[in-house]
Protein backbone atom coordinates (compact mmCIF):
# COMPACT_ATOMS: atom_id res chain seq x y z
CA UNK A 1 0.00 0.00 0.00
CA UNK A 2 3.03 2.31 0.76
CA UNK A 3 3.50 4.81 -2.18
CA UNK A 4 7.12 5.32 -3.16
CA UNK A 5 7.16 9.36 -2.77
CA UNK A 6 10.67 10.13 -4.67
CA UNK A 7 11.34 13.05 -1.95
CA UNK A 8 11.99 11.07 0.53
CA UNK A 9 14.29 9.71 -1.30
CA UNK A 10 18.08 10.82 -0.61
CA UNK A 11 21.57 9.81 -1.90
CA UNK A 12 23.22 10.02 1.36
CA UNK A 13 20.93 9.46 4.63
CA UNK A 14 22.80 9.23 7.71
CA UNK A 15 19.54 7.99 9.57
CA UNK A 16 18.71 5.75 7.61
CA UNK A 17 22.28 4.24 6.92
CA UNK A 18 22.13 3.84 11.44
CA UNK A 19 18.63 2.45 11.34
CA UNK A 20 19.14 0.04 8.39
CA UNK A 21 22.33 -1.35 10.62
CA UNK A 22 20.93 -1.26 13.91
CA UNK A 23 18.16 -3.67 12.46
CA UNK A 24 20.31 -5.85 10.65
CA UNK A 25 21.92 -6.27 14.24
CA UNK A 26 18.72 -6.94 15.36
CA UNK A 27 18.38 -9.49 13.08
CA UNK A 28 21.69 -11.15 13.50
CA UNK A 29 21.10 -11.15 17.06
CA UNK A 30 17.86 -13.23 16.73
CA UNK A 31 19.39 -15.79 14.57
CA UNK A 32 22.74 -16.41 15.63
CA UNK A 33 21.46 -18.94 18.66
CA UNK A 34 19.57 -20.86 15.62
CA UNK A 35 22.75 -21.48 13.79
CA UNK A 36 24.52 -22.88 16.94
CA UNK A 37 21.32 -25.42 17.54
CA UNK A 38 21.64 -26.65 14.43
CA UNK A 39 25.65 -26.98 14.29
CA UNK A 40 25.34 -28.94 17.91
CA UNK A 41 22.60 -31.17 16.79
CA UNK A 42 25.50 -32.79 15.14
CA UNK A 43 27.99 -32.69 18.19
CA UNK A 44 29.83 -36.14 18.75
CA UNK A 45 30.24 -35.02 22.52
CA UNK A 46 27.47 -35.99 25.08
CA UNK A 47 26.85 -32.46 26.10
CA UNK A 48 24.56 -30.03 24.04
CA UNK A 49 26.42 -26.81 25.99
CA UNK A 50 29.71 -28.42 24.67
CA UNK A 51 31.02 -28.57 21.13
CA UNK A 52 33.77 -31.61 20.88
CA UNK A 53 33.90 -32.93 17.48
CA UNK A 54 31.98 -33.63 14.34
CA UNK A 55 29.70 -36.77 15.44
CA UNK A 56 27.29 -36.65 12.38
CA UNK A 57 23.56 -37.82 12.75
CA UNK A 58 23.62 -40.29 15.86
CA UNK A 59 21.21 -37.45 17.79
CA UNK A 60 18.65 -37.88 14.54
CA UNK A 61 18.90 -41.57 15.05
CA UNK A 62 17.94 -41.33 18.84
CA UNK A 63 14.87 -39.98 17.56
CA UNK A 64 14.05 -43.41 15.85
CA UNK A 65 15.56 -45.53 18.37
CA UNK A 66 14.39 -43.75 21.79
CA UNK A 67 10.59 -44.70 21.93
CA UNK A 68 9.76 -42.19 24.89
CA UNK A 69 11.49 -39.13 23.47
CA UNK A 70 10.33 -39.82 19.71
CA UNK A 71 7.01 -40.06 21.54
CA UNK A 72 6.91 -36.12 22.95
CA UNK A 73 8.03 -35.15 19.50
CA UNK A 74 4.54 -37.44 18.11
CA UNK A 75 2.49 -35.68 21.13
CA UNK A 76 3.34 -32.47 20.14
CA UNK A 77 2.65 -32.76 16.13
CA UNK A 78 -0.51 -34.46 17.26
CA UNK A 79 -1.60 -31.74 19.66
CA UNK A 80 -0.61 -29.38 17.03
CA UNK A 81 -2.68 -30.72 14.28
CA UNK A 82 -6.19 -31.35 16.93
CA UNK A 83 -5.59 -27.56 18.12
CA UNK A 84 -5.26 -26.09 14.95
CA UNK A 85 -7.87 -27.77 13.71
CA UNK A 86 -10.37 -27.00 16.52
CA UNK A 87 -9.25 -22.92 16.18
CA UNK A 88 -9.56 -22.92 12.44
CA UNK A 89 -12.96 -24.43 13.02
CA UNK A 90 -14.63 -21.87 15.52
CA UNK A 91 -11.98 -19.17 13.95
CA UNK A 92 -13.79 -18.93 10.54
CA UNK A 93 -17.19 -19.85 11.99
CA UNK A 94 -16.84 -16.98 14.48
CA UNK A 95 -14.90 -14.58 12.15
CA UNK A 96 -17.35 -14.47 9.75
CA UNK A 97 -20.42 -13.92 12.19
CA UNK A 98 -18.72 -10.68 13.46
CA UNK A 99 -17.84 -9.13 10.27
CA UNK A 100 -21.25 -10.19 8.76
CA UNK A 101 -23.81 -10.56 11.35
CA UNK A 102 -22.75 -7.99 13.70
CA UNK A 103 -25.51 -7.13 16.66
CA UNK A 104 -25.72 -6.71 20.04
CA UNK A 105 -24.04 -9.70 20.78
CA UNK A 106 -21.04 -9.22 18.97
CA UNK A 107 -19.55 -6.32 21.71
CA UNK A 108 -19.55 -9.19 24.33
CA UNK A 109 -17.74 -11.46 22.13
CA UNK A 110 -15.23 -9.69 21.13
CA UNK A 111 -14.86 -8.38 25.12
CA UNK A 112 -14.78 -12.03 25.77
CA UNK A 113 -11.54 -12.12 22.77
CA UNK A 114 -9.78 -9.79 24.59
CA UNK A 115 -9.87 -10.97 27.14
CA UNK A 116 -8.74 -14.17 25.98
CA UNK A 117 -5.82 -12.57 24.09
CA UNK A 118 -4.92 -10.92 27.29
CA UNK A 119 -4.53 -13.40 30.19
CA UNK A 120 -1.40 -14.73 31.01
CA UNK A 121 -1.18 -18.23 29.95
CA UNK A 122 -0.33 -19.37 33.27
CA UNK A 123 -4.21 -18.36 34.60
CA UNK A 124 -5.72 -20.42 31.62
CA UNK A 125 -3.39 -23.19 32.92
CA UNK A 126 -4.43 -23.44 36.47
CA UNK A 127 -8.21 -22.61 35.54
CA UNK A 128 -7.89 -25.65 33.50
CA UNK A 129 -6.16 -28.29 35.71
CA UNK A 130 -8.58 -27.13 38.40
CA UNK A 131 -11.52 -27.40 35.59
CA UNK A 132 -10.21 -31.28 34.32
CA UNK A 133 -9.76 -32.45 38.06
CA UNK A 134 -12.44 -30.68 40.09
CA UNK A 135 -15.81 -31.17 37.83
CA UNK A 136 -17.22 -34.55 37.86
CA UNK A 137 -18.18 -34.72 34.28
CA UNK A 138 -15.35 -33.01 33.07
CA UNK A 139 -12.90 -34.88 34.55
CA UNK A 140 -13.93 -38.30 33.65
CA UNK A 141 -13.01 -37.03 29.92
CA UNK A 142 -10.31 -35.37 30.00
CA UNK A 143 -8.52 -37.94 32.82
CA UNK A 144 -9.22 -41.51 30.84
CA UNK A 145 -9.68 -39.53 27.16
CA UNK A 146 -12.75 -40.54 24.75
CA UNK A 147 -13.06 -42.52 21.61
CA UNK A 148 -9.56 -43.44 21.86
CA UNK A 149 -7.83 -40.39 22.30
CA UNK A 150 -5.71 -40.21 25.54
CA UNK A 151 -6.88 -37.06 28.26
CA UNK A 152 -4.06 -35.26 28.12
CA UNK A 153 -4.21 -34.87 24.19
CA UNK A 154 -8.06 -33.45 24.66
CA UNK A 155 -6.56 -31.34 27.51
CA UNK A 156 -3.65 -29.91 25.25
CA UNK A 157 -6.73 -29.83 21.92
CA UNK A 158 -8.45 -27.50 24.73
CA UNK A 159 -5.65 -25.46 26.29
CA UNK A 160 -3.92 -24.78 23.05
CA UNK A 161 -7.31 -23.85 20.64
CA UNK A 162 -8.31 -21.11 22.93
CA UNK A 163 -5.72 -18.41 22.28
CA UNK A 164 -4.98 -19.50 18.40
CA UNK A 165 -9.18 -19.77 17.81
CA UNK A 166 -9.49 -16.11 19.57
CA UNK A 167 -6.53 -15.21 17.05
CA UNK A 168 -7.70 -17.36 13.63
CA UNK A 169 -11.30 -15.12 14.64
CA UNK A 170 -9.30 -11.60 14.52
CA UNK A 171 -7.64 -12.63 11.43
CA UNK A 172 -10.42 -13.62 9.70
CA UNK A 173 -12.75 -10.88 10.80
CA UNK A 174 -9.81 -8.19 9.24
CA UNK A 175 -9.79 -9.88 6.14
CA UNK A 176 -13.35 -9.75 5.84
CA UNK A 177 -14.17 -6.55 6.75
CA UNK A 178 -11.24 -5.46 3.61
CA UNK A 179 -13.72 -6.93 1.24
CA UNK A 180 -17.00 -5.72 -0.54
CA UNK A 181 -20.13 -7.68 0.77
CA UNK A 182 -21.54 -7.74 -2.50
CA UNK A 183 -20.66 -10.96 -3.80
CA UNK A 184 -21.80 -12.57 -1.36
CA UNK A 185 -25.47 -10.63 -1.34
CA UNK A 186 -25.15 -11.05 -5.01
CA UNK A 187 -24.77 -14.90 -4.45
CA UNK A 188 -27.66 -14.85 -2.02
CA UNK A 189 -29.82 -12.73 -4.66
CA UNK A 190 -29.40 -14.78 -7.15
CA UNK A 191 -30.97 -18.05 -5.07
CA UNK A 192 -27.65 -19.24 -3.21
CA UNK A 193 -29.01 -21.24 0.14
CA UNK A 194 -26.64 -19.64 2.59
CA UNK A 195 -24.89 -22.88 2.95
CA UNK A 196 -23.77 -22.85 -0.72
CA UNK A 197 -23.32 -18.44 -0.77
CA UNK A 198 -20.67 -19.94 2.52
CA UNK A 199 -19.08 -22.98 0.97
CA UNK A 200 -18.79 -21.44 -2.31
CA UNK A 201 -18.38 -17.44 -1.94
CA UNK A 202 -17.45 -16.91 2.02
CA UNK A 203 -15.06 -19.81 2.13
CA UNK A 204 -12.87 -18.70 -0.47
CA UNK A 205 -12.72 -15.14 -0.02
CA UNK A 206 -11.41 -16.27 3.74
CA UNK A 207 -9.13 -18.70 2.82
CA UNK A 208 -5.84 -16.64 3.05
CA UNK A 209 -6.86 -15.38 6.00
CA UNK A 210 -7.72 -19.06 7.10
CA UNK A 211 -4.21 -20.18 5.83
CA UNK A 212 -2.40 -17.82 7.59
CA UNK A 213 -4.54 -18.13 10.99
CA UNK A 214 -3.57 -22.27 10.78
CA UNK A 215 0.02 -21.53 10.26
CA UNK A 216 0.24 -18.99 13.72
CA UNK A 217 -1.81 -21.63 15.70
CA UNK A 218 0.51 -24.41 14.54
CA UNK A 219 3.39 -22.46 15.54
CA UNK A 220 1.91 -21.61 18.82
CA UNK A 221 0.87 -24.80 19.83
CA UNK A 222 4.53 -26.70 19.04
CA UNK A 223 6.40 -24.41 21.28
CA UNK A 224 3.97 -24.21 23.98
CA UNK A 225 5.47 -24.69 27.50
CA UNK A 226 3.90 -23.06 30.12
CA UNK A 227 -0.27 -24.56 29.39
CA UNK A 228 1.35 -27.54 28.78
CA UNK A 229 3.34 -28.35 31.66
CA UNK A 230 0.16 -28.07 33.60
CA UNK A 231 -2.17 -29.94 31.47
CA UNK A 232 -0.67 -32.41 29.31
CA UNK A 233 -0.57 -35.51 31.92
CA UNK A 234 -0.18 -38.42 30.05
CA UNK A 235 0.28 -36.92 26.93
CA UNK A 236 3.87 -35.02 27.49
CA UNK A 237 5.20 -32.73 24.29
CA UNK A 238 8.65 -31.89 23.58
CA UNK A 239 8.47 -28.50 25.16
CA UNK A 240 7.55 -30.32 28.51
CA UNK A 241 9.88 -32.89 28.20
CA UNK A 242 12.71 -29.62 27.32
CA UNK A 243 11.42 -28.33 30.62
CA UNK A 244 12.29 -31.63 32.55
CA UNK A 245 15.54 -32.09 31.04
CA UNK A 246 16.77 -28.56 33.09
CA UNK A 247 18.14 -30.23 35.97
CA UNK A 248 20.35 -32.59 33.81
CA UNK A 249 23.44 -31.59 31.24
CA UNK A 250 21.28 -31.53 28.28
CA UNK A 251 21.96 -33.59 25.15
CA UNK A 252 22.41 -33.22 21.81
CA UNK A 253 19.47 -35.07 21.52
CA UNK A 254 17.21 -32.06 22.21
CA UNK A 255 18.47 -29.67 19.53
CA UNK A 256 18.02 -32.50 17.10
CA UNK A 257 14.24 -33.07 18.27
CA UNK A 258 14.22 -28.91 17.63
CA UNK A 259 15.82 -29.37 14.70
CA UNK A 260 13.03 -31.06 13.42
CA UNK A 261 10.70 -29.56 14.58
CA UNK A 262 11.79 -26.42 13.28
CA UNK A 263 12.00 -27.96 9.79
CA UNK A 264 8.75 -29.09 9.79
CA UNK A 265 7.26 -25.24 10.68
CA UNK A 266 9.63 -23.86 7.53
CA UNK A 267 8.00 -26.34 5.29
CA UNK A 268 4.50 -25.58 6.39
CA UNK A 269 5.05 -21.66 6.14
CA UNK A 270 6.84 -22.42 2.50
CA UNK A 271 4.05 -23.85 1.60
CA UNK A 272 1.42 -21.05 3.68
CA UNK A 273 3.64 -18.37 0.99
CA UNK A 274 2.80 -19.88 -1.90
CA UNK A 275 -1.07 -20.56 -1.37
CA UNK A 276 -0.81 -17.26 -0.04
CA UNK A 277 1.50 -16.09 -3.32
CA UNK A 278 -1.98 -17.67 -5.58
CA UNK A 279 -4.15 -15.62 -3.64
CA UNK A 280 -2.95 -12.46 -5.16
CA UNK A 281 -1.31 -11.21 -1.96
CA UNK A 282 1.98 -9.27 -1.91
CA UNK A 283 5.08 -10.34 0.10
CA UNK A 284 4.54 -7.73 2.33
CA UNK A 285 1.02 -8.80 3.57
CA UNK A 286 2.28 -12.44 3.64
CA UNK A 287 5.11 -11.69 5.64
CA UNK A 288 2.43 -9.28 8.23
CA UNK A 289 -0.34 -11.95 8.31
CA UNK A 290 2.42 -14.76 9.42
CA UNK A 291 3.28 -12.69 12.02
CA UNK A 292 0.10 -10.98 13.90
CA UNK A 293 -2.79 -11.19 11.41
CA UNK B 1 -24.41 -25.62 8.64
CA UNK B 2 -26.16 -24.68 11.71
CA UNK B 3 -29.09 -22.32 9.12
CA UNK B 4 -30.59 -25.27 7.19
CA UNK B 5 -33.79 -22.98 6.96
CA UNK B 6 -33.87 -24.79 3.35
CA UNK B 7 -34.59 -22.60 0.52
CA UNK B 8 -36.11 -19.41 2.27
CA UNK B 9 -33.80 -16.63 1.62
CA UNK B 10 -34.59 -14.51 5.13
CA UNK B 11 -32.54 -16.29 7.66
CA UNK B 12 -34.33 -17.69 10.38
CA UNK B 13 -31.30 -18.18 12.88
CA UNK B 14 -29.92 -15.50 15.42
CA UNK B 15 -27.02 -13.34 13.79
CA UNK B 16 -24.63 -14.81 16.41
CA UNK B 17 -25.59 -18.38 15.02
CA UNK B 18 -21.65 -18.71 13.54
CA UNK B 19 -20.22 -17.87 16.46
CA UNK B 20 -22.00 -20.28 18.72
CA UNK B 21 -19.11 -22.90 18.97
CA UNK B 22 -16.53 -20.53 20.10
CA UNK B 23 -19.59 -18.91 22.40
CA UNK B 24 -19.70 -22.27 24.05
CA UNK B 25 -15.87 -22.89 23.73
CA UNK B 26 -15.00 -20.12 25.80
CA UNK B 27 -17.83 -20.01 28.44
CA UNK B 28 -17.19 -23.77 29.03
CA UNK B 29 -13.07 -23.76 28.85
CA UNK B 30 -12.28 -20.18 29.52
CA UNK B 31 -15.17 -17.80 31.23
CA UNK B 32 -16.38 -20.35 33.62
CA UNK B 33 -12.87 -21.83 34.77
CA UNK B 34 -11.31 -18.70 35.19
CA UNK B 35 -14.13 -17.49 37.62
CA UNK B 36 -13.72 -20.49 39.51
CA UNK B 37 -10.27 -19.70 39.90
CA UNK B 38 -11.33 -17.07 42.38
CA UNK B 39 -13.55 -19.73 44.40
CA UNK B 40 -10.41 -21.38 44.66
CA UNK B 41 -8.47 -19.10 45.87
CA UNK B 42 -10.38 -19.20 49.06
CA UNK B 43 -10.69 -23.00 49.58
CA UNK B 44 -8.34 -25.33 51.11
CA UNK B 45 -6.32 -28.28 49.87
CA UNK B 46 -8.63 -31.53 50.52
CA UNK B 47 -7.45 -33.82 53.32
CA UNK B 48 -5.58 -37.15 52.61
CA UNK B 49 -8.22 -39.47 50.44
CA UNK B 50 -10.61 -36.18 50.03
CA UNK B 51 -12.16 -36.04 46.65
CA UNK B 52 -10.88 -33.13 43.71
CA UNK B 53 -8.19 -31.00 44.08
CA UNK B 54 -9.92 -28.07 46.21
CA UNK B 55 -12.32 -28.40 49.14
CA UNK B 56 -14.64 -25.80 49.02
CA UNK B 57 -16.41 -26.35 52.78
CA UNK B 58 -14.75 -23.60 54.60
CA UNK B 59 -13.84 -20.28 52.91
CA UNK B 60 -10.78 -18.37 54.15
CA UNK B 61 -8.41 -15.82 53.20
CA UNK B 62 -6.24 -18.01 54.77
CA UNK B 63 -4.29 -18.97 51.10
CA UNK B 64 -4.08 -15.16 50.73
CA UNK B 65 -1.61 -14.55 54.11
CA UNK B 66 -0.02 -18.04 53.52
CA UNK B 67 0.87 -16.97 50.29
CA UNK B 68 1.70 -13.63 50.99
CA UNK B 69 5.35 -14.44 53.07
CA UNK B 70 8.95 -12.55 52.62
CA UNK B 71 9.99 -15.11 49.86
CA UNK B 72 6.81 -14.21 48.08
CA UNK B 73 7.44 -10.68 48.06
CA UNK B 74 10.66 -10.86 47.09
CA UNK B 75 9.34 -12.86 43.37
CA UNK B 76 6.63 -10.45 43.26
CA UNK B 77 9.07 -7.63 42.96
CA UNK B 78 11.79 -9.49 41.16
CA UNK B 79 8.46 -10.24 38.64
CA UNK B 80 7.54 -6.46 38.25
CA UNK B 81 11.43 -5.60 37.77
CA UNK B 82 11.78 -8.17 35.19
CA UNK B 83 8.80 -7.68 33.09
CA UNK B 84 8.72 -3.88 33.36
CA UNK B 85 12.45 -3.66 32.54
CA UNK B 86 12.28 -5.89 30.09
CA UNK B 87 9.20 -4.53 28.25
CA UNK B 88 10.84 -1.39 28.18
CA UNK B 89 14.03 -2.58 26.56
CA UNK B 90 12.25 -4.35 24.50
CA UNK B 91 10.19 -1.20 23.28
CA UNK B 92 13.58 1.01 22.78
CA UNK B 93 15.01 -2.03 20.73
CA UNK B 94 12.67 -2.71 18.74
CA UNK B 95 11.06 0.95 17.63
CA UNK B 96 13.66 1.82 15.87
CA UNK B 97 13.76 -1.59 13.88
CA UNK B 98 9.76 -1.91 13.34
CA UNK B 99 10.46 2.30 12.01
CA UNK B 100 13.31 0.88 9.33
CA UNK B 101 11.01 -1.63 7.97
CA UNK B 102 7.71 0.25 8.11
CA UNK B 103 9.10 3.24 6.78
CA UNK B 104 12.81 3.35 5.18
CA UNK B 105 12.64 -0.29 3.80
CA UNK B 106 11.02 -0.83 0.17
CA UNK B 107 8.57 -3.55 -0.45
CA UNK B 108 11.12 -6.38 -1.24
CA UNK B 109 13.24 -5.83 2.27
CA UNK B 110 10.23 -5.22 3.94
CA UNK B 111 9.00 -8.69 3.37
CA UNK B 112 12.63 -10.05 3.92
CA UNK B 113 13.17 -8.65 6.95
CA UNK B 114 9.65 -9.52 8.78
CA UNK B 115 10.57 -12.76 7.83
CA UNK B 116 13.87 -13.09 9.49
CA UNK B 117 12.23 -11.62 12.45
CA UNK B 118 9.70 -14.13 12.25
CA UNK B 119 11.72 -17.75 11.56
CA UNK B 120 13.62 -17.93 14.64
CA UNK B 121 10.43 -18.06 16.42
CA UNK B 122 9.87 -21.42 14.48
CA UNK B 123 12.46 -23.30 16.33
CA UNK B 124 11.96 -24.54 19.85
CA UNK B 125 12.20 -21.32 22.06
CA UNK B 126 14.03 -23.52 25.16
CA UNK B 127 17.00 -24.96 22.85
CA UNK B 128 16.97 -21.70 21.02
CA UNK B 129 17.83 -19.86 24.14
CA UNK B 130 19.81 -22.36 25.66
CA UNK B 131 21.83 -22.00 22.74
CA UNK B 132 23.29 -18.73 24.43
CA UNK B 133 24.88 -20.98 27.21
CA UNK B 134 27.02 -21.91 24.29
CA UNK B 135 28.47 -18.75 23.18
CA UNK B 136 28.42 -17.15 26.88
CA UNK B 137 29.82 -20.25 28.51
CA UNK B 138 32.65 -19.30 30.87
CA UNK B 139 35.23 -21.93 28.96
CA UNK B 140 33.53 -21.70 25.81
CA UNK B 141 35.31 -20.67 22.40
CA UNK B 142 34.28 -16.84 23.14
CA UNK B 143 35.24 -16.26 26.37
CA UNK B 144 38.56 -17.81 25.77
CA UNK B 145 38.46 -15.59 22.40
CA UNK B 146 38.62 -12.31 24.51
CA UNK B 147 41.02 -13.23 26.98
CA UNK B 148 43.35 -14.42 23.81
CA UNK B 149 42.92 -10.59 22.03
CA UNK B 150 43.47 -8.88 26.07
CA UNK B 151 39.49 -8.01 26.04
CA UNK B 152 39.10 -9.54 29.15
CA UNK B 153 41.32 -10.91 31.32
CA UNK B 154 38.74 -13.12 32.92
CA UNK B 155 36.29 -15.91 32.11
CA UNK B 156 32.70 -14.62 30.96
CA UNK B 157 31.13 -14.68 33.91
CA UNK B 158 26.95 -13.69 31.86
CA UNK B 159 25.56 -16.83 32.96
CA UNK B 160 22.77 -17.17 36.03
CA UNK B 161 23.25 -13.48 36.60
CA UNK B 162 20.35 -10.29 35.94
CA UNK B 163 22.18 -10.01 32.77
CA UNK B 164 21.26 -12.94 31.32
CA UNK B 165 17.64 -12.91 32.23
CA UNK B 166 17.06 -9.70 30.41
CA UNK B 167 18.98 -11.19 27.26
CA UNK B 168 16.97 -14.24 27.25
CA UNK B 169 13.90 -12.01 28.06
CA UNK B 170 14.86 -9.33 25.27
CA UNK B 171 15.53 -12.41 22.85
CA UNK B 172 12.06 -14.21 23.09
CA UNK B 173 9.89 -11.08 23.55
CA UNK B 174 11.18 -8.58 21.11
CA UNK B 175 8.94 -9.68 17.88
CA UNK B 176 5.76 -9.50 20.27
CA UNK B 177 6.94 -5.65 20.47
CA UNK B 178 8.07 -5.13 17.18
CA UNK B 179 4.99 -6.25 14.77
CA UNK B 180 2.31 -4.20 16.54
CA UNK B 181 4.64 -0.92 16.01
CA UNK B 182 5.29 -2.27 12.86
CA UNK B 183 1.54 -2.51 11.73
CA UNK B 184 1.03 0.91 13.74
CA UNK B 185 3.55 2.76 11.44
CA UNK B 186 2.77 0.99 8.48
CA UNK B 187 -0.73 2.58 8.19
CA UNK B 188 0.83 6.15 8.71
CA UNK B 189 -0.12 7.95 5.43
CA UNK B 190 3.34 9.01 4.14
CA UNK B 191 1.66 12.48 3.11
CA UNK B 192 1.10 13.40 6.79
CA UNK B 193 5.14 12.85 6.81
CA UNK B 194 5.45 15.25 3.50
CA UNK B 195 3.46 17.61 5.20
CA UNK B 196 5.15 18.01 7.94
CA UNK B 197 8.23 18.43 6.53
CA UNK B 198 6.65 20.97 3.79
CA UNK B 199 5.54 22.93 6.84
CA UNK B 200 9.05 23.39 7.81
CA UNK B 201 9.98 20.72 10.45
CA UNK B 202 13.01 19.26 10.72
CA UNK B 203 13.14 14.86 10.72
CA UNK B 204 13.13 15.01 14.45
CA UNK B 205 10.48 17.10 14.97
CA UNK B 206 8.37 15.09 12.38
CA UNK B 207 9.36 12.04 14.10
CA UNK B 208 8.10 12.98 17.90
CA UNK B 209 5.09 15.54 16.62
CA UNK B 210 3.67 13.97 13.95
CA UNK B 211 5.11 9.88 13.59
CA UNK B 212 5.57 8.88 17.52
CA UNK B 213 1.87 10.31 18.38
CA UNK B 214 0.03 8.39 15.72
CA UNK B 215 2.18 5.07 16.44
CA UNK B 216 1.01 5.66 20.08
CA UNK B 217 -1.76 2.95 19.86
CA UNK B 218 0.73 0.47 18.35
CA UNK B 219 3.67 0.77 20.81
CA UNK B 220 0.59 0.39 23.78
CA UNK B 221 -0.33 -2.70 22.18
CA UNK B 222 3.05 -3.94 21.42
CA UNK B 223 4.15 -3.37 25.30
CA UNK B 224 0.83 -4.44 26.61
CA UNK B 225 1.28 -7.92 24.55
CA UNK B 226 4.96 -7.85 25.95
CA UNK B 227 4.33 -7.42 29.58
CA UNK B 228 1.31 -9.38 30.00
CA UNK B 229 2.67 -12.94 28.69
CA UNK B 230 5.99 -12.12 30.45
CA UNK B 231 4.27 -11.56 33.73
CA UNK B 232 3.11 -14.65 33.50
CA UNK B 233 6.22 -16.18 32.41
CA UNK B 234 7.98 -18.84 34.10
CA UNK B 235 10.87 -20.33 32.38
CA UNK B 236 12.28 -18.29 29.80
CA UNK B 237 14.02 -16.04 32.48
CA UNK B 238 15.19 -18.85 34.07
CA UNK B 239 16.80 -20.68 31.04
CA UNK B 240 20.03 -18.33 31.06
CA UNK B 241 19.43 -16.03 34.38
CA UNK B 242 18.78 -19.90 36.72
CA UNK B 243 17.64 -18.39 40.54
CA UNK B 244 18.43 -14.92 39.53
CA UNK B 245 15.07 -15.30 36.82
CA UNK B 246 12.35 -16.41 39.67
CA UNK B 247 8.61 -15.05 39.30
CA UNK B 248 5.66 -15.54 40.17
CA UNK B 249 4.87 -18.40 37.32
CA UNK B 250 7.68 -20.47 39.10
CA UNK B 251 5.59 -20.33 42.47
CA UNK B 252 1.90 -20.85 41.44
CA UNK B 253 3.63 -24.08 39.14
CA UNK B 254 5.36 -25.14 42.91
CA UNK B 255 2.50 -24.72 44.28
CA UNK B 256 0.39 -26.34 41.82
CA UNK B 257 2.37 -28.91 40.66
CA UNK B 258 5.15 -29.94 43.40
CA UNK B 259 3.06 -29.25 46.22
CA UNK B 260 -0.33 -30.49 44.53
CA UNK B 261 -2.43 -26.84 46.46
CA UNK B 262 -4.22 -25.87 43.94
CA UNK B 263 -6.21 -23.30 46.67
CA UNK B 264 -2.70 -21.91 47.35
CA UNK B 265 -1.75 -21.64 43.78
CA UNK B 266 -4.84 -19.92 42.70
CA UNK B 267 -4.47 -17.43 45.52
CA UNK B 268 -0.79 -16.73 44.36
CA UNK B 269 -2.60 -16.38 40.26
CA UNK B 270 -4.84 -14.44 41.83
CA UNK B 271 -2.03 -11.69 42.96
CA UNK B 272 -0.57 -12.38 40.26
CA UNK B 273 -3.56 -10.88 38.10
CA UNK B 274 -3.78 -8.09 40.65
CA UNK B 275 0.44 -7.09 40.07
CA UNK B 276 -0.66 -7.12 36.05
CA UNK B 277 -3.64 -4.82 36.92
CA UNK B 278 -1.62 -2.42 39.17
CA UNK B 279 1.52 -2.24 36.47
CA UNK B 280 -0.68 -1.24 33.46
CA UNK B 281 -2.56 1.48 36.14
CA UNK B 282 0.65 2.67 36.72
CA UNK B 283 1.41 2.88 32.65
CA UNK B 284 -2.04 4.17 32.04
CA UNK B 285 -1.30 7.11 34.81
CA UNK B 286 1.90 7.97 33.77
CA UNK B 287 1.61 7.77 29.61
CA UNK B 288 -1.87 10.27 30.60
CA UNK B 289 0.39 12.64 32.62
CA UNK B 290 3.42 12.89 29.94
CA UNK B 291 0.36 13.74 27.53
CA UNK B 292 -1.77 16.60 29.41
CA UNK B 293 1.90 18.03 29.73
CA UNK B 294 2.86 18.04 26.18
CA UNK B 295 -0.20 19.08 25.25
CA UNK B 296 0.06 21.90 27.77
CA UNK B 297 3.84 23.00 26.62
CA UNK B 298 2.87 22.97 22.66
CA UNK B 299 0.03 24.63 22.81
CA UNK B 300 -0.64 26.62 19.45
CA UNK B 301 -2.66 30.01 20.08
CA UNK B 302 -3.73 31.35 16.50
CA UNK B 303 -4.58 35.42 16.13
CA UNK B 304 -7.99 35.56 16.02
CA UNK B 305 -9.22 31.90 16.63
CA UNK B 306 -10.62 32.02 20.55
CA UNK B 307 -9.19 28.98 22.18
Amino acid sequence: MTVAIPSVKRTRDGAKFALGLWTWLVVLFLMIPIFFVVLHSFNGGNSFNIWKEWGGGRWYKRIIDDKPFRDTLINSFKAAFGSTVISLIIGALAGVAVSRRRGKWTGPFLGILFLILVTPEIIDAVALLGWFNQVPGVKNIFQNGLLGIRGGMLSLWVGHSLFSSAVVTLIVRARLEGLDESLEEAAADLGAPPGRAFRQITLPLMSPALVAGGMLSLSFSLDNTIMSSFIAGDSSTYPVYLLGTVKSTPRPSIAAGAVVLFLTTLIAAAITISTLKRSGQSSSEIASNLAAG
Amino acid sequence: MAQASGRSRRLRAPKFTMAIPGIVWYVLFYAVPVAFIVLYSFGSKPEVGGKGLVSLSDLSFKNYSAVWDSTFRQVFWNTMLIAGFGTLICALIGLPVAYFVAVKAGPKLRAALLLLIIVPFWMSFFVRTSAWRIIFAPNGWLSDFLIDIGLRSTKIGVLDSKPAVFLAVVYNYLPLMIFPIFVSLDRIEPALREASKDLGAGRLKTFFSVTLPLAGPGISAGMLLTFIPLAGDFVTATVLGGAKGNMIGRVISSFVIESQNLPKGSAAAMLLILLILLMIAAAVVVSAAVRWWLKANRRVDLPGVPS
